[in-house]
């Protein structure tokens, strides 16, 4: 599993995190991005000695700052599962767009009325009106 | 990078910049050498032994890691650590 994969499955978990100076933050992760920057709610701060401790509502950590995460045991399972749902998703989702593109039901359409309001692109709706259609007189 | 892959699912030994010494289940990598490893044990050395401390599941992020390394449990489970007595490792700095 991707490290990326596991910091997404840990949203709104509580999780403990070291920076390299060896402060901690302890919270509830709120969010998190590609470069493992963080937001937490309702967090302890401990200095790196660990004598002193500050509670804050919410703190931003820049990704790159940071040594590691320490995350609950359950999470890595949760994890799983949940990226194990995505692929069967995506994989579902695959074959149904291969079946539906060149279908029969499409072949054959040609000639008739054009098809209004579809995402389809190609259309004519979206121009400036009184241009196009018909010849100029 | 790629070299990682063979440890996925093993127990490793992660030394990092700090110089702590992390023992725990390879469970996945990234390009940039971040790690998750799960039933993390941290080796404090020290002159009176070894104090072993659970952890649980980490993610390291690469920057910090210097040395992963496969384990032999076998071989490290025959190792009585309580009568290794050793300085811890100091931080490497940049």
């Amino acid at each position: 599993m991707l490290p990326l994969t596991l910091l997404n499955a840990a949203q709104g978990k509580p999780m403990l995190v070291e920076l390299k100076n060896g402060v901690t933050f302890n919270g509830h992760l709120v969010e998190c991005d590609n470069f493992m920057n963080v937001t937490l709610r309702e967090v302890y701060q401990t200095s790196a000695d660990g004598e002193r401790f500050w509670k804050m509502k919410e703190v931003f950590i820049k990704g790159n700052i940071i040594k590691y995460f320490r995350i609950a045991d359950a999470i890595l399972d949760s994890a799983f599962e949940q990226q194990e749902k995505n692929r069967a998703a995506a994989k579902t989702r695959g074959q149904s767009a291969r079946g539906g593109r060149g279908g029969p039901a499409q072949r054959g359409a040609r000639g008739g009325p054009p098809a209004r309001g579809t995402p389809s692109g190609r259309g004519r709706g979206t121009g400036p009106p009184g241009r196009a259609r018909g010849r100029g007189q | 990078m790629s070299a990682v892959e063979a440890y996925v699912d093993h127990t490793v030994q992660v030394i990092l910049y700090d110089g702590r010494v992390i023992v725990g289940k390879l469970r996945g990598y990234d390009p940039r050498t971040n790690l998750i490893l799960s039933d993390c044990v941290e080796r404090e050395y020290s002159l009176e032994g070894v104090e072993m401390v659970p952890l649980g599941l980490y993610m390291i992020k690469g920057d910090n890691v210097a040395i992963i390394g496969e384990m032999d449990e076998d071989k490290d489970g025959s190792i009585d650590y309580t009568e290794i007595k050793a300085e811890p490792l100091g931080e490497i700095r940049l």
